[in-house]
């Protein structure tokens, strides 16, 4: 095919130890990614959908699929991959959910020949998934003593037994195919110790430090007894007009992208401007002042890390090789580390374990806490074995680490405290009878779905709302960057790049079908809960569903709302996206039709959600959401838009909380302009008709969830 | 294209280049400037010379970031397809080793005395006269002999192999020509020396650059250091 796509995708019954393989074009209409993982899940799962209340359900399937444009050229979305099944983090249920992580893994499967896995089943003994190209085998883990292996070994061990006799830094012949060699190393996505012992706070990890955090899918490759999975590819991907996606790429590079001779910013953003620049947020950034810097860098010898294609790496690697290609979240753990090289090495260890970086940052944040308050601890009312009398130190990092990565001590003896910290904060709360309370008092910051708080529902409206509406944090960073740049202005004391009037006039023209909406972006206290807060979350839900979710375009450099290298300051979504999309798959899709399409995954999604038991009624906040003001705890002031007396204006939205009544009209807003039941949030036929789903329209008609 | 640009003291023929790398290898030419020619060199052995390539590829492995989009631009824009494979520069990395050593970038030096042109059995491999004698491969003459990969001096061979049904082997070889013969080059002015190489446009932080003058014949002559003053800023070293 001269689309993208490799045409075949891998499936594998791990039960059964049977490998099959069936079209990709059977799913033509699902484009790849989140969307196609959904369909396929839907397919294989619909008739136990209603009893599939967690991720530990035998009949679970897990699934990774890339999009028909990974492994091309286009810039921050050809070396993803996304993940989906059902999760085993969030609460009350485990949600269908998904998660994605970027890297080499998404390049070398699609050069490999497969446009995605599907894994069903539980294998008998561990095993691990060798692909090399279109030879493919199932290997016991025993061979190779890997089960028991953390996710930086584990891998070291497969690159060299996929090498051979042959050695790296030079042409490989992996043995998948006639005349097959590289010189690249296999891309291997494995879990660590907290997969092995089926932590729910356990993650996926490939290369050094990308991974698959949210839904506990660590778990769920621990639980089928599932190891790794590499996968080394010796072909390439076809694209449909080579010109023109060298073109939009240098167009891209020309237009929108840093230029390192003239440098309009030093510091990274969520953006297509952003310089090469890692995120790290070492340090403790609650104890920052205005005008500081929010994470402390390493100073020594470095480079920019990217994944494949992109045009503006987010990562690094150094001289000390600590830390190496971590960012963000992961970065964060044990803020009150004795030295910012205690807590890199907390960060290798981190992903050594495969354990959910941000799970972990909130768990040791709220142990700590309870600690200090005289309430957990050796002989207290939670009585830990956890000592924290040298909290800060790296081997407090390590007892912690591995109480949550194996549920055991130390010494290796069961231990139930250790087992509470491996389920994550929330569930360890339930255990020590103190979720309610702490709720209720935001002690412990669960906004929703026993997963925790991101940016804060009382102020990052869109971020909130649509969390509720889903399955898990939607980590979508799409608005909540254009904000913060003005946030960050403010806190360096400068005025922002865009003036308020400017930045939601450029912002909205780009939303489609919602861009003659006037108040789509207001922020304010009168717009909270309005049928223009109803469009914003819905086009949040469609772009994400359709260019990040499914087509895999990356979450830290799309979209591109505002461009500080655009002579008009008019980023370029809505131009690039289709432009890339179409000289890939030669396609004619326009961007409306791409927000229609992400409403129809949106549906299918919902509609998964519903068959698993959603109702209006669960969709809600923690109490303390509604119950405590949002609140600073620097000095630093999220700005957002608001429009009041006639203008546009950045104001902090802190102080504000919601209103428990005010939500509820807000879902019924929301549920309106989808076409679902008002009273119950079901989906009703007439749209699923619409959206050309009669299928699932009739599932769910069966179990009685229909609109 | 543009194949035929002379550029800095360099003529058409490339003949002041060869001058002095003949000056420089301690080699005398007894040939005329057709392309290989024949040099007594300081042993008195005869051997086949070449026009010097007007162009080369530098590059700073200790700027790369890793992104391999050099190699997927490569490939894109001679076999229309991303294939890190094919490409003809390759970027080897080790996501867990330390900086610089976790990377390095591996293109054809378009050699002064081409082994791999020497090895060629068909005569498909030429330093081009019709392209600044760049090494370059005519893909009709080549039989897949993987004769030219075998003599690459380098231990990462700067050539590669590209399927190809209608050959015996399968295969034709395939090596970096500075996009000269690149059927989808996205621009009117062309590869080649003096026109636009895909990896060097492609590279997302100037990792890669062309220049016309020969490179001092050693890994230093051609792994050079690109981080002036604008990287510094961004928190990276430029020493």
């Amino acid at each position: 095919m001269n689309n993208g796509y490799a045409g075949q995708i891998l499936r594998i019954d791990l039960s059964e130890r049977q490998i099959t393989t069936f079209p990709t074009s059977r799913y033509a209409d699902w484009v790849g990614g989140h969307a196609l993982s959904a369909a396929i899940f839907f397919d294989l799962t619909r008739h136990v959908l209603h009893e599939m209340q967690d991720g530990y359900h035998p009949q679970n399937v897990l699934i990774l699929m890339t999009s028909p444009l990974t492994g091309t050229l286009v810039p921050a979305c050809a070396g993803r991959i996304e993940v989906t099944g059902i999760g085993v983090q969030s609460h009350p249920i485990g949600w269908f959910t998904r998660g994605n992580f970027g890297g080499r893994f998404a390049t070398m499967l699609k050069h490999a020949g497969w446009d995605g896995i599907v894994i069903e089943g539980t294998a008998a003994t561990p095993v691990w998934l060798d692909i090399r190209d279109q030879r493919v085998t199932l290997r016991e883990c025993q061979e190779l003593s890997l089960w028991g292996q953390d996710a930086w070994d584990s891998q070291l061990t497969i690159w060299d037994y996929v090498a051979g006799k042959q050695h790296y830094g030079r042409w490989i012949d992996p043995g998948g195919r006639v005349h097959g060699r590289t010189t690249q190393r296999p891309a291997v996505v494995t879990i660590g110790p907290s997969g092995e012992n089926v932590c729910r706070t356990a993650c996926l990890i490939h290369d050094a430090s990308n991974a698959s955090g949210q839904g506990g899918f660590g778990a769920i490759f621990g639980l089928k007894r599932l190891k790794a999975i590499s996968v080394i590819g010796t072909g390439g991907v076809a694209v449909h007009d080579p010109r023109a996606l060298l073109e939009a790429r240098l167009w891209l590079k020309e237009k929108y992208s840093f230029r390192l001779s003239d440098l309009k910013s030093t510091d990274i953003e969520l953006a297509v401007a952003s310089p090469p620049v890692p995120g790290v947020l070492y340090g403790n950034w609650l104890a920052k002042g205005p005008g500081d810097s929010f994470g402390d860098r390493p100073t020594e010898g470095q480079r920019p890390q990217a994944c494949v294609g992109c045009h503006a790496g987010c990562r690094a690697r150094y001289e000390s090789g600590l830390g190496n290609e971590a960012g963000c979240v992961e970065t964060m753990l044990c803020p009150d580390a004795d030295s910012l090289e205690v807590q890199r090495r907390a960060t290798d260890l981190l992903n050594r374990y495969a354990l959910n970086a941000w799970e972990m940052v909130f768990t040791l944040n709220y142990i700590r806490n309870l600690n200090k308050a005289g309430q957990l601890g050796p002989g207290c009312v939670i009585d830990s074995p956890l000592d924290f009398s040298d909290y800060g130190s790296l081997a407090f990092v390590e007892r912690l680490l591995h109480m949550a990565g194996t549920k055991c001590l130390p010494d290796g003896t069961p231990d139930p405290f250790a087992e509470a910290l491996s389920e994550g904060a929330y569930r360890a709360a339930a255990r020590w009878g103190r979720l309610e309370g702490d709720l209720r008092s935001g002690e412990l910051p669960y906004a929703h779905w026993g997963i925790p708080m991101h940016f804060d529902p009382r102020t990052e409206l869109e971020w909130g709302y649509g969390t509720i509406l889903g399955d898990r944090d939607i980590n979508e960073h799409d608005f909540q960057n254009v904000w913060a740049k003005a946030s960050f202005a403010d806190w360096r004391g400068r005025e922002p790049d865009v003036p308020a009037a400017d930045a939601v006039r450029i912002v909205r023209s780009k939303m489609p079908p919602f861009d003659d909406d006037p108040r789509i972006l207001d922020y304010g206290d009168h717009n909270m809960y309005t049928a223009h807060m109803a469009k914003l979350v819905a086009w949040h839900r469609y772009y994400t569903r359709f260019w990040k979710l499914t087509v895999q375009f990356c979450d830290w450099r799309w979209p591109d709302f505002i461009n500080i290298y655009a002579s008009d300051k008019t980023g370029c979504t809505g131009l690039a996206e289709p432009r890339f999309y179409n000289a890939v798959t030669g396609q004619n899709l326009s961007y409306s039709q791409s927000i229609e399409l992400g409403r129809r995954i949106w549906n299918l999604d919902h509609a998964i959600w519903t068959l698993q038991g959603r109702h209006r009624d669960h969709v809600r906040f923690a109490d303390y959401i509604y119950d405590v003001p949002a609140a600073s705890a620097n000095g630093y002031r999220e700005l957002f838009p608001v429009f009041e007396d006639g203008q546009w204006r950045y104001q902090t939205r802190f102080g504000r909380r919601l209103d428990r009544d005010g939500v509820e009209n807000f879902k019924t807003e929301f549920y309106r302009l989808q076409g679902w039941n008002e009273a119950t949030g079901y989906p009703k036929r007439d749209t699923l008709e619409e959206l050309e789903m009669p299928e699932v329209a009739d599932e769910l008609g069966r179990h009685g969830r229909l609109g | 294209m543009a194949r035929h640009r002379a550029t800095g003291s360099q003529t058409a023929s490339g003949a002041i280049r060869r001058r002095e790398f003949l000056s420089r290898s301690g080699t005398v030419a007894i040939g005329g400037i057709l392309s290989p020619f024949l040099v007594l060199d300081a042993s008195g052995d005869l051997h086949a010379a070449y026009a010097a390539s007007q162009g080369y590829l530098l590059v700073d492995t200790k700027k790369c970031q890793g992104c391999l989009s050099c190699m997927l631009a490569c490939s894109l824009v001679h076999d229309g397809e991303a294939n890190l494979s094919t490409a003809r520069i390759q970027v080897l990395q080790d996501s867990f080793a330390k900086w610089p050593e976790d990377v390095s970038i591996e293109q054809c030096r378009q050699c002064a005395t081409p082994a791999c042109v020497e090895a060629c059995p068909t005569g498909a491999l030429t330093a081009d006269p019709q392209r600044g004698h760049v090494r370059c491969i005519d893909p009709a003459k080549c039989i897949g002999c993987t004769l030219c990969l075998l003599k690459c001096p380098f231990v990462v061979k700067r050539l590669t192999v590209v399927q190809d049904e209608r050959k015996l082997t399968g295969i034709r070889a395939a090596k970096c020509d500075l996009c000269a013969d690149a059927p989808y080059h996205w621009s009117d002015v062309g590869g080649g020396p003096g026109g636009e190489q895909a990896c060097v446009a492609i590279c997302p932080v100037e990792a890669i650059q062309y220049t016309a003058t020969m490179p001092k014949q050693s890994l230093q002559g051609y792994n050079v250091n690109l981080r002036d003053a604008n990287w510094g800023k961004l928190g990276y070293p430029t020493d």
